[in-house]
């Protein structure tokens, strides 16, 4: 891991320069306060229809903001994570900057390290504080949030969206278009969720960790630590294969 | 110890042969150019040097250390100018210099030692906190150079260092090349053949994947030294030039008009002989004699014979 830490001084000063920091941390605080707030002023939207008679909306829950929460992250969480990695390398190795700082004593495999450690700082910051706003906003607004369940929630899904990273800077090694490596994490992220929900061999998947994560907001749930296992492994073997792909490319 | 020195090296891309069975050993402390046409294979054997590709055949060294996978020992004794050279453009010049420092592992206070240094060289402290963004392309060239002197290299590749400079920056950086033999070798790949005859010792012509020839300029001058003999009449020349066909120790005379004057060339074989007996035979056909010269070939004209195959190696 020769040059790992100038790396990394390098990919935190580009974070911070390209605004990367900036507009993950708004998207996600968005995540944070439009779930409770949504939540929230619903029924005053639905008055604003002239629909009242026709639905009458149950006074909402935190397990319903904390449940609107975990599906934003779930879904618009996970693409902008894909969105922000697949350039990562790939469009280093199309702009030839990949070449500048190769052609030094670093090695390829800090290269690699370097973005999804930045990355996965990033996105991991960016979700605590919207998961720091969305408990303030639902405590306010409508009250009796737990906060540890709450935070099991976030933890696994921290982890999903490092998985997830892991997924897209793997892919960004194989490709000179961010295109195709964004697209193919999409693809590989979408089939590990919906295989989770496949009897038995579902358990064991990263996909798990995201309906594990939910069922714990509505109470006490069945634990899939082999699922969780699983994940760190794959998030491993995804960068040790991104790794060996960028050692074996021709730049 | 050779700066560079290659066995064989080969590289194949499918049927395609980039570069075929390269030998080629280069001195150090010398400017080295590494001549050809465009697609000629100048730029895949400095990737296979620097380590950027890998041979389908074949060995090479450089600085003394065997280029092989993750060797960084070599990335340590080399800089590197590619032929478009790329930066991270939200950086500003010395921001980027300072992070090539740390990649070294250079202590601080002699990173922005040398950072400074650097910048003074290539004449860019006036723009060292602009964006590298908004930088000419003359002023990426030379921080280019900047970043990939930034170790004190022993052998420093340049690919086509000067093919997009405007003249006042060619010949910036080739006064910057030039100095710079005292250290460090260098070896730079380049179809500008006026760049090769200011800055290079030593040159290697390769042509279709394959080394044609190596030489200092001055070997090969001589080695190819088929000197020309432009003969200037007031009348038409064209039967003289017929005539000259049948001279054993002359060949390819040729008629050509050039600034509305017409002009009859013909090469020697044998230049002695074709001193002493030309005048003779310019006064036996009867023309009137208004210039005479002998002219030595010059890099280009080398270059264009050596490409076409007109030299035999």
């Amino acid at each position: 891991m020769t040059g790992l830490t100038a790396l990394l001084k390098k990919e935190f000063k580009e974070q911070y320069r390209t605004h990367r920091f900036l507009i993950v941390g708004a998207v996600f605080a968005l995540f944070g306060i439009g779930a409770p707030l949504l939540l929230k002023l619903l029924p005053e939207i639905m008055k604003l229809s002239g629909e009242t008679a026709l639905v009458q909306m149950p006074p909402p829950t935190a397990i319903e903001a904390f449940g609107q929460f975990a599906s934003m992250m779930g879904q618009l969480g996970v693409v902008v994570a894909v969105m922000v990695a697949m350039g990562a390398v790939a469009n280093e190795l199309r702009h030839g900057t990949a070449v500048a700082t190769l052609s030094k004593p670093i090695s390829r495999a800090a290269f690699v390290t370097a973005k999804l450690l930045a990355m996965s700082f990033t996105f991991l910051l960016a979700l605590s504080v919207a998961a720091l706003l969305c408990f303030v906003y639902t405590t306010w607004l409508i009250g009796g949030a737990s906060a540890s369940a709450f935070l099991q929630f976030n933890l696994l899904q921290g982890l999903f969206l490092v998985f997830c990273l892991a997924i897209t800077v793997s892919f960004s090694c194989l490709f000179k278009s961010s295109l195709a490596a964004g697209g193919l994490a999409i693809a590989v992220i979408i089939s590990v969720t919906i295989m989770s929900g496949l009897p038995i061999i579902g358990d064991y998947l990263p996909g798990k960790l995201v309906a594990w994560g939910a069922s714990i907001l509505s109470g006490p749930a069945q634990s899939y630590w082999w699922a969780m296992g699983v994940t760190v492994a794959l998030t491993v073997v995804a960068v040790y294969l991104g790794q060996y792909a960028l050692k074996t490319k021709e730049i | 110890m050779k700066a560079i020195s290659t066995d064989g090296l080969s590289k194949h891309y499918g049927k395609a042969i980039a570069l075929d069975n390269l030998t080629l050993d280069v001195p150090e402390n010398v400017v080295f150019g590494f001549l050809g046409p465009n697609g000629a294979g100048k730029t895949t054997t400095i990737k296979l040097l620097t380590g950027f590709s890998r041979p389908t055949a074949g060995r090479a060294w450089v600085a003394g250390e065997e280029i092989g996978d993750g060797n960084l020992n070599v990335r340590a004794k080399t800089g590197l100018l590619p032929d478009v050279p790329a930066f991270y453009e939200w950086m500003s010049g010395r921001e980027f210099l300072h992070m090539v420092g740390e990649f070294f592992r250079l202590p601080g206070t002699e990173i922005k030692r040398r950072t400074e240094e650097l910048l003074e060289l290539v004449d860019l402290k006036k723009a060292a906190d602009r964006r590298i963004g908004g930088y000419s392309r003359g002023m990426k060239q030379r921080l280019g150079i900047a970043q990939a002197l930034f170790n004190h290299p022993k052998v420093l590749f340049l690919d086509e260092p000067t093919s997009a400079l405007d003249p006042i920056g060619r010949r910036e950086v080739l006064t910057l090349i030039k100095q710079l033999k005292q250290h460090t070798s260098v070896f730079m790949s380049t179809h500008i053949l006026s760049d090769v005859e200011r800055v290079c010792d030593a040159v290697a012509i390769i042509n279709k994947g394959k080394l044609v020839t190596v030489s200092s300029i001055e070997a090969l001058r001589a080695k190819y030294a088929r000197s020309t003999f432009e003969i200037e009449c007031l009348e038409d020349s064209t039967n003289f030039a017929e005539k000259l066909k049948h001279i054993s120790y002359l060949s390819d005379p040729e008629v050509v008009v050039e600034s509305g004057t017409q002009l009859l060339k013909v090469r020697a074989l044998d230049i002695q002989q074709a001193r002493s007996q030309l005048p003779r035979l310019i006064a036996e056909s009867g023309l009137t004699l208004s210039r005479y010269e002998f002219s030595l070939p010059n890099l280009e004209d080398i270059f264009v014979e050596v490409v076409n195959g007109g030299y035999a190696k």
